[in-house]
């Protein structure tokens, strides 16, 4: 035990350079920088209601069109300018977003049912984030001016009636069904609540998985470009223990530079999305249907993550033994970082039970797929395959470990080179 | 000098189709430096890294204090130490790191760290470095440090394949000094070369070795004797011509 902690203590302090220190800190601040630049920006989005109006009807009808307008929460302000082509000169040459002309005799065409073109002008300055939500709001505009005039109409020829009861008579009532619970609701805000709260978990899965497995490689790469492996292989420890080590060292730092960077991450999905919060009625509901993770269910979850994480060390060590130097250490992460924004994609974007057979079958035999099917199978209660997904994955660590103590007692762990270029795994 | 310690008979190694060691025997004995010379490419580092227990022999026998290479390599990692011809050591450790982590395999107490570091001290001689990362050593620095590390252990064998490899002229000779010092002190020394002249300082016994196979053993002066040499570069030519 005491070789093996002095093992660990040195994998780790090779580990942790300063390289790694500077680039997890350089990684954060950025993140950082660019979610609180983003959420500057949303605030602006969010405050940028205000609009410009050359009202030229200066009749009843366009000023309770206008009072209707700041009752429904825009800032409207008045231009004086003689006609239109003046105040498009003057909001050109100043910090104007959008004009609204009200064409003269709008008013009187409107008491007659005969509506006038309303012109909305949009001043493109940027294409950044605040520039299309311009667009937006003059849909809001034009929405709310019709809101109001057909609302005055309404009202005026049919005053016992509400105008909303004649535009919408049938209301619907909508339910959700998870497993065999009930509960009255929007599917799509249920959805859409439980997906931005698990938005994380794949995300941090997949961070987890390709840093430890990156570590491993490099920590093998480092042995034998330093040429530090022979020395290590000849000194009186068991070579499985020399394996492991590398592996727990290399799991370790990985998911403290996985937690890391997930800070920063959320910093940075903070500032896109604000904070999520929601209401005490969708929070009851979500609670009702039973979509929250319960302790068991993160435990459980965890389990899974941690044998998702041990297959992937079990295998980048077996890698790691083919790499010459780090240069060969990159490429070879590529194929397993493939292995893992697989699963990861699918599971972010599509229903895995969705895909056809054959791709399903290839999936389910990735061993890091068991965790992103985990992680929605719990919720929805269906155990049964995520107890399934960690006994494969354990089966699949055991035939690893295998074979990686078979590699590292033969003298396959110094001779085993891949070359690129040439046909395939060769043996010196 | 007495006891064998090593025995090495009918050892071959392929690589592929490449025959590296085509069936060689020697034996070291208890205190004594044994010696492995040839060309590049002759098979010295291959016979160094199989008793190293780091390669497999293809055939034959390598017996350690009574210990079958193939049957218990952990037992013969306890009584050796290898000093690889291109090595290094781990850049992010201070050098005082390095030997304490070293040490740490084959010590049984700290008190018996402290003994094997401060015997690798007397070895190095830049002392007031060895708090300093390896990374920022030469490369003769490194290659001090790493013999230290070989022989501060007292090993029953050291294996050094050419240990003044990248040391300088007074550098070379302080290291044979140290070997030498450590041979009377009871540690058997198995090591290659394709310097001669180190060879005929250093070596009680030496094997001539040329395309995976022993051409002669003996002393370096009774080699001499018997061919007419003047020193054992000409010992070794009469040898392959």
């Amino acid at each position: 035990m005491r070789k093996f902690l002095n093992l660990l203590k040195k994998e780790i302090k090779e580990l942790i350079t300063l390289q790694l220190v500077i680039s997890l800190l350089f990684t954060v601040t950025l993140f950082y920088f660019i979610g609180s630049i983003v959420q500057s920006e949303v605030k602006k989005i969010e405050e940028k209601r205000g609009i410009y109006v050359l009202n030229l009807d200066d009749s009843q009808e366009s000023k309770i069109l206008l009072d209707g307008l700041s009752h429904a929460g825009f800032e409207v302000n008045i231009l004086d300018e003689e006609n239109k082509d003046k105040a498009i000169e003057y909001a050109k040459n100043s910090d104007i977003n959008l004009l609204i002309v009200i064409p003269e005799g709008f008013g009187q065409a409107a008491s007659e049912f005969q509506f006038k073109d309303i012109e909305a002008y949009s001043f493109i300055r940027s294409f950044s984030m605040g520039g299309s939500v311009n667009a937006a709001v003059v849909d809001q505009v034009i929405s709310q001016i019709n809101e109001i005039i057909s609302n005055n109409f309404l009202k005026a020829n049919f005053p016992d009636l509400n105008p909303e009861d004649i535009k919408n008579p049938i209301q619907s009532k909508g339910f959700v069904v998870v497993k065999d619970v009930v509960a009255e609701g929007s599917a799509s805000e249920v959805s859409s609540i439980v997906y931005s709260q698990s938005i994380f978990i794949p995300v941090i899965l997949m961070m987890v998985i390709v840093f430890s497995s990156q570590m491993v490689l490099s920590a093998m790469a480092m042995e034998k470009q330093d040429k530090t492996l022979e020395t290590l292989l000849t000194v009186p420890v068991s070579r499985k223990q020399i394996a492991i080590a590398k592996m727990v060292a290399s799991g370790l730092v990985g998911l403290l530079s996985a937690v890391i960077y997930m800070l920063g991450f959320r910093y940075y999905m903070n500032g896109l999305m604000g904070d999520i919060t929601t209401s005490n009625q969708l929070n009851d509901l979500i609670q009702r249907l039973g979509l929250q993770y319960t302790s068991a269910d993160y435990a459980l979850l965890g389990i899974s993550i941690f044998f998702a994480i041990l297959c992937a060390l079990g295998l980048t060590i077996i890698l790691g033994v083919m790499v010459e130097n780090l240069k060969s250490a990159q490429t070879m992460i590529l194929p397993l970082t493939f292995l893992v924004m697989l699963p990861y994609f699918i599971s972010m974007f599509s229903d895995i039970n969705s895909l056809s057979l054959p791709i399903r079958v290839l999936v389910m035999l990735i061993p890091f797929s068991h965790p992103f099917i985990a992680s929605q199978n719990i919720l929805l209660r269906n155990y049964d395959v995520v107890f399934y997904g960690i006994a494969y994955m354990l089966v699949v660590f055991v035939i690893l470990i295998f074979i990686c103590g078979r590699i590292f007692s033969t003298d396959k762990v110094l001779t085993m080179k891949l070359r690129f270029g040439k046909k395939n795994l060769l043996d010196r | 000098m007495g006891d064998v310690i090593l025995k090495v008979s009918g050892l071959k190694k392929n690589y592929g189709k490449v025959e590296a060691l085509k069936g060689i025997d020697f034996e070291v004995k208890k205190g004594e430096i044994f010696a492995l010379i040839g060309p590049n490419g002759a098979g010295k580092t291959t016979t160094l890294r199989i008793v190293a227990t780091l390669l497999t022999p293809t055939d034959g026998k390598v017996e350690f204090m009574g210990y079958d290479l193939k049957k218990n390599p952990d037992k013969i990692r306890e009584g050796i130490t290898y000093l690889p011809e291109e090595a290094g050591a781990y850049k992010n450790l201070t050098g005082l790191d390095y030997l304490k982590f070293m040490a740490s395999f084959y010590a049984e107490s700290p008190r018996d760290v402290d003994i094997y570091i401060e015997r690798a001290m007397s070895i190095i001689g830049f002392k007031d470095r060895l708090k300093d990362k390896v990374g920022t050593y030469s490369k003769g620095m490194i290659r001090k440090l790493l013999l230290a590390r070989a022989l501060m252990t007292k090993p029953k064998l050291a294996i050094l394949d050419e240990p003044t490899s990248g040391l300088d002229v007074i550098n070379s000779l302080e290291v044979r000094e140290v070997i030498k010092e450590f041979v009377k002190e009871g540690v058997s020394v198995l090591l290659s070369s394709h310097n001669m002249l180190e060879i005929d300082f250093l070596s009680d016994r030496v094997a001539i070795i040329d395309k995976g196979r022993i051409l002669e053993i003996g002393e370096p002066k009774a080699l001499k004797q018997k061919y007419s040499a003047e020193n054992l570069e000409e010992v070794f030519r009469r040898l392959v011509q």
